[in-house]
């Protein structure tokens, strides 16, 4: 097996008497693509918001690339390397589509890397260039998420993680946004993705796992994720779930 | 925040050469007023009475105006200044209001002349 | 110029000065019911300065600027992590129990042979400065105004500012900031003690304008004022706010146009706007398009358009 950049062992955090995650193990290999599976209520996003800072863990470990993130503030976790897309894709929607980039740098000062890199995010996504002045909430669902995922980028992360980029998008958008993926993926950045659309899933990710009620039930191989019958039937089958 | 922290230390330095500490001493004056309602709606008829607050002899010699604020909304019930007649004994002044609405009201009295002052009386207007 | 609109302008600069402390709070997403609070504990400050302790104008107006801005950090230790109503009901509440311990509040010394000082309800007058040192009404004018200016150039550095962009962060979205790696807390309390130091000064100017003073000038009414000022005028600049004042106070309130029915129509004009302007008139949007316009005609060089990251 090669390097991991995250590991998450035993973690649990509640929202006060109700347990979310209930020790929950798992590794995203580095420079590779780690998808989380899981039905609604499972705790992905909790998981999530928990490996960012923005929840605090009452047990268990993170890890990335050893260095433990529990205890440190969603700031200091930005420093460290670790963005989020959150889920719904988040965008600041009285601030243009550039003063959102730039929020995602907030972190950085070298003021002519983040005028580069807006420059990168320009290129990778030409939409944004073209309404860079434009107000962020009247921007279409597709291209805000195309914003959470720029915005996300401009700290640099090492590890990025997205929550559910596909949500409530078209199939066309959908393919792009696991276009972008595949592209960051490529370019060296570790990629761990909740995802509901496990068919989309299936062509970017190296690794799955699945979530139910706040534990990991299976760990696996995308051709071994493929032959698990009951997972073929939750999210594989022809019945697509409906979103939330 | 540098920068900002600067333009009020120069507004600081700037007011306090433009507006220094208290040096010639004006008569401070000092006043009582008793309304009466009209038979017109909302006007009243106001005497009052203006003494030096320090000899409490009458005041005379100055022009006095009268306006009104409402404590309840402060700026936004603004009535307009109307010139008080001196009347009667020396000192004693006559003005005649009319407000917007009942209830509390603090006059200003407003002296110019051979002094400047402004002196506030609340007074309750209406039966409420 | 007429006395009357020296007075009436001279009122709308000082209740100004809430309204941008508002507007301040609006800015980082929090609606504060209590900012009247502050502008009181400024009015009062600046008054016991000058007409107790005999302190020169500018020093009584500091005084009050800093009384708002540590009552605003100490009523928001324990508010300022809650959320939607509950932060505003918050607020409210402690906004109320300044107000009550005002009314409670007597301290008075002997003036020229008169008690001069707070005196609970029955309030504290005779705040002479400008009548004692010979300063007109129109000359005091042009304080309120060149203090509001250099507050408004204070706000406008803000905005640009790395603070004033987190600001903006957190009243966008809060999750958002915080993934962004702002932190929440501590940025609310600089905003709520720079908003209370506005109101602060606006209080003192207030005192020193009307010379009279007294507990129930500072209740609710002016702050749900202060906060419809922002909520009408707009949030996408301090000017907003500005545009509040001088619709209700010059508009509606000078003109006598609907004298007995003003609250009525104000009170109308916000419930229309709220749903149909949510973020007032000059919201966000229109500061953006005059922005682009102005880009438009004096185009500049585009390197030079970004903010923040100074
Ligand atoms: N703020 C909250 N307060 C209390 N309980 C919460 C809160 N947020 C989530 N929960 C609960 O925690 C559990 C996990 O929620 P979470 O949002 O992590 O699920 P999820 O897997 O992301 O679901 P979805 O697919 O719908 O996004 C759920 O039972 C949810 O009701
Ligand atoms: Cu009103
Ligand atoms: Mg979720």
């Amino acid at each position: 097996m090669s390097a991991e950049i995250l590991k998450v062992s035993g973690l649990a955090t509640s929202y006060g008497k109700i347990e979310a995650l209930k020790g929950v193990d798992l590794r995203v290999e580095s420079g590779k693509v780690t998808c989380l599976l899981g039905p609604n209520g499972a705790g992905k996003t909790t998981l999530m918001m928990t490996i960012a800072g923005i929840l605090q863990a009452r047990r268990g470990s993170i890890l990335l690339e050893g260095k433990q993130l529990v205890g440190l503030s969603p700031a200091n976790i930005v420093t460290q390397g670790v963005a989020l897309v959150p889920e719904n894709r988040l965008v600041f929607p009285q601030m243009s589509v550039r003063e959102n980039l730039l929020a995602g740098a907030y972190q950085r000062n070298d003021k002519v890397g983040i005028a580069g890199d807006i420059e990168r995010m320009y290129t990778r996504f030409p939409r944004l260039r073209e309404r860079s002045e434009q107000l962020a909430g009247t921007l279409s669902g597709g291209e805000q998420q195309m914003l959470a995922v720029a915005r996300a980028l401009m700290s640099r992360p090492r590890l990025l993680l997205m929550d559910e980029p596909s949500l409530g998008l078209a199939p066309m958008v959908v393919a792009d946004i696991f276009r972008i993926i595949s592209e960051l993926n490529r370019d060296g950045t570790s990629i761990f993705l909740v995802e509901q659309n496990a068919h989309m899933a299936l062509q970017v990710a190296h690794h799955f796992y699945l979530m139910e009620q706040g534990k990991v039930t299976f760990d696996g191989t995308p051709g071994e994720l493929a032959e698990d019958e009951v997972i073929q039937r939750a999210y594989l089958g022809t019945s697509r779930r409906s979103d939330p | 925040m540098k920068k900002t922290a600067m333009l009020s230390a120069a507004a600081f330095i700037g007011i306090n050469l433009v507006f220094p500490a208290a040096a010639a001493q004006n008569i401070r004056a000092k006043a009582d007023v008793v309304c009466e309602p009209t038979k017109e709606n909302l006007t009243y008829d106001c005497k009052i009475k203006l003494v030096d607050a320090r000899t409490n002899a009458p005041l005379t010699g100055v022009t006095l105006t009268v306006g009104a604020d409402m404590p309840s909304m402060p700026g936004v019930h603004n009535l307009r200044s109307v010139i008080a007649q001196a009347q009667g004994d020396p000192g004693n002044y006559r003005a005649i209001l009319e407000l917007e609405m009942t209830g509390v009201w603090a006059l200003r009295l407003d002296i110019t002349g051979a002094t400047r002052d402004r002196v506030v009386k609340v007074l309750r207007f209406g039966d409420d | 110029m007429d006395d009357h609109v020296v007075s009436v302008l001279s009122n709308i600069g000082v209740i100004s000065f809430v309204a941008l402390s508002a507007y301040l709070l609006l800015l980082t997403g929090e609606i504060s019911f209590g900012q009247q609070a502050f502008f009181g504990i400024g009015a009062y400050a600046a008054a016991i300065a000058t007409a107790m302790w005999g302190w020169p104008l500018a020093a009584g107006l500091m005084l009050g600027a800093l009384a708002g801005a540590s009552s605003a950090l100490l009523v928001g230790l324990p508010t300022l992590r809650l959320h939607g109503l509950y932060f505003a009901v918050a607020t409210l509440a402690f906004a109320e129990m300044i107000r009550i311990l005002l009314e409670l509040f007597h301290y008075q010394v002997a003036v020229d042979g008169e008690l001069v000082g707070p005196n609970g309800t029955d309030g504290f007058g005779g705040i002479r400065y400008v009548f004692q040192n010979k300063i007109g009404a129109f000359e005091y004018m042009l304080l309120i105004y060149t203090l509001l200016a250099t507050a408004l150039a204070g706000l406008w550095l803000l905005e640009r500012s790395r603070l004033g962009v987190a600001f903006r962060m957190i009243g966008g979205d809060e999750t958002l900031a915080k993934t962004s790696g702002i932190a929440i807390t501590r940025h609310r309390m600089i905003a709520a003690a720079l908003a209370g130091a506005l109101a602060g000064i606006g209080g003192g100017l207030y005192a020193h304008l009307t010379t009279y003073i007294e507990p129930r000038i500072f209740d609710i009414m002016l702050g749900v004022h202060a906060l419809a000022y922002g909520l009408i005028g707009g949030l996408g600049t301090a000017l907003g706010p500005l545009l509040g004042v001088l619709i209700d106070i010059g508009l509606l309130g000078s003109t006598r146009l609907f004298s007995g029915y003003r609250m009525i129509v104000f009170g109308g004009l916000v419930a229309v706007l709220l749903i149909f302007r949510p973020r007032g008139l000059l919201n966000e949007e229109m500061v953006h398009r005059i922005g682009s316009f102005w880009r438009r005609v004096w185009p500049t060089d585009p390197s030079q358009k970004s903010h923040g990251k100074t």
